[in-house]
């Protein structure tokens, strides 16, 4: 589980993330979103040691982060652009890495192994790393992440590099990961965090703007219940009923090919519109040939909490 | 403890897996052994003395060009390339790699230096060898050699450049160098000052094949000052 209260990193006199506070459990996998220069890989590199944090307090399985080594030791941590040691071939990258983290002999052939035929790395095993492609490269970083069997995963653009082939094991991957471990990745790629993560946060200029799930988001974002109709022939006798029995409705002419086609909202995310209008077009005996909600996508709610929307 | 000794081994193998997988070792190597080479045969051949001590005397200036050729990738390119992030998220400590790369280094240096064996083995064919004058001068020039990789480590910590690092290395190599060659122009103070302190000036003395205590102590203080203060500049990345 990560844990992170509080938690702040300052460059000089600027923030690079203020007051950060979120938490993951074990068995969940946590989208980082946010603009360039948000914060994401400051947040990463704090949780993994790198940097230490300005002020606040982070655990990663119950451990501080001023016990970096035991830190250290449950996380794997793939930093952005998935650096590893060209000069090396694969087999001896991995076998440092599992050195590095006191692997012994026996289990570390095992291991290297294991994630071999996990990352589709086998067939590449004793090539040198600056003879593989980038998407190779990733899944060597990948590997190197796994390879001491770490609960605690941070991933930082895991799939950066990747032809879509290879996006989608990799997501596959991450999917499975997060079944038993905790997972927290970092992407600019939004429908990538919503296949992936269970849930995610939105943060901008270092501060958290919002957390929660895909659904939740959307809901948050779009802030009204809205409801696109289209109906065969006028309706206004529909709308008149339906103003009368609900208070708030806003009903606004569409501008498009469709003839009497609406869109309706209630300031009330969570009003059932779709049923009201429904049961208010059969007493008017109107024909609705097309209805469905709005729902806000996570490329809405990233453009209005980022400041894209501005 | 014993954990770390064996990460900073796994380091040091690291870096001698890449050693012997690129051509550049191969190529300071051979310089290296060629330039030796031909500072001892002139000694014996063109000057006609068949003594060690043009030799010693030139060696210095032989590890001021090729020790910081030797490790101006050690740090330099683990900061370009990313991978000191990767190295410091793993369960080590930053002495720990310090240590693993001064130990990398040495042992090339050591086995460099143990190829150059073979001079003073024919020299000892062909004359009269002071055995124990050569055995101190080794010593020496082993503990030089471990002050200008300290000092050419904490150059290659300073920049994410290898040359850069190269030219960082080699002017502090060189302006110690220079600081000795004008010491007789210096006051008095500032001579007994660098007579304490230079590892040139110390090396110089072990030369006359007494090895001194405090030779031997100030020559290993720079070495470890200097690593010491390349822990310090890995680590500053926490206090900024």
């Amino acid at each position: 589980m990560i844990q992170a209260n509080q938690l702040s990193r300052k460059y000089g006199e600027q923030f690079a993330v203020e007051n950060l506070s979120f938490h993951v459990h074990r068995g969940e996998v946590m989208g980082l979103l946010g603009p360039n220069g948000a914060g994401k890989s400051t947040t990463m590199k704090m949780l993994t040691c790198f940097l230490p944090p300005s002020s606040g307090e982070a655990f990663i399985d119950g451990a501080s982060l001023h016990d970096s080594i035991t830190v250290r030791r449950r996380v794997g941590y793939l930093p952005e652009n998935a650096p590893s040691y060209s000069d090396l071939d694969v087999h001896s990258h991995l076998k440092f890495v599992g050195a590095m983290h006191g692997l012994m002999d026996a289990t570390l052939t095992d291991r290297i192994r294991e994630m071999g035929v996990l990352c589709g790395l086998d067939h590449v095993m004793y090539r040198r790393i600056d003879e593989l492609s980038k998407g190779f490269r990733q899944r060597v970083g990948l590997a190197a992440s796994m390879l001491h069997d770490p609960d605690c995963l941070i991933f930082d653009e895991p799939t950066t590099g990747l032809d879509p082939n290879q996006i989608v094991e990799i997501r596959k991957l991450i999917r499975r990961l997060g079944e038993k471990r905790t997972v927290l990745l970092s992407s600019h790629v939004l429908p990538e965090v919503e296949a992936v993560c269970d849930r995610m946060m939105i943060i901008d200029r270092g501060q958290l703007q919002t957390m929660g799930t895909a659904r939740e988001l959307s809901r948050q974002a779009r802030g009204e219940a809205l409801l696109h109709v289209t109906f065969k022939a006028s309706s206004e006798a529909v709308f008149d009923l339906l103003r009368e029995s609900v208070k708030e409705i806003g009903v606004e002419l569409r501008e498009t090919d469709t003839p009497h086609s609406y869109a309706i909202h209630h300031p009330d995310p969570d009003y059932p519109l779709a049923e009201a209008l429904f049961h208010a077009a059969v007493s008017c005996g109107s024909v609705i040939l097309e209805m469905h909600s709005e729902q806000a996508t996570l490329e809405d709610v990233f453009h209005k909490l980022t400041g894209g929307g501005q | 403890m014993r954990g770390g000794v064996n990460r900073a081994l796994a380091i040091c193998g690291k870096e001698w897996r890449i050693a012997l997988d690129t051509p550049l070792g191969y190529v300071v190597a051979t310089a290296f052994l060629l330039a030796a080479g031909f500072f001892f045969g002139n000694h014996l051949f063109l000057i006609g003395q068949a003594d060690m001590r043009g030799y010693f005397g030139v060696m210095p200036l032989l590890l001021m060009f090729f020790i910081p050729a030797m490790t101006m990738r050690m740090l330099s390119d683990e900061q370009r390339s990313g991978t000191f992030e990767l190295l410091a998220t793993m369960p080590v400590q930053t002495a720990d790699i310090v240590a693993g790369k001064f130990f990398a280094v040495m042992v090339q240096v050591s086995a460099l230096l143990a190829l150059t064996l073979l001079y003073p083995a024919t020299l000892a064919l062909i004359g009269n060898l002071d055995g124990g004058q050569v055995a101190a001068a080794y010593l020496a020039l082993f503990l030089l050699a471990a002050c200008y990789v300290a000092i050419s480590l904490y150059a290659s910590a300073l920049t994410s450049h290898a040359v850069v690092a190269y030219v960082i290395g080699f002017g502090m190599l060189f302006g110690l160098f220079i600081m000795m060659q004008a010491m007789p122009t210096l006051s008095p103070q500032a001579q007994d000052f660098l007579t304490a302190v230079a590892p040139l000036s110390h090396y110089q003395l072990m030369l006359r094949g007494v090895i001194g205590l405090d030779n031997v102590g100030a020559l290993v203080s720079v070495t470890v000052l200097f690593l010491a203060l390349t822990w310090f500049q890995l680590e500053r990345r926490q206090w900024r």
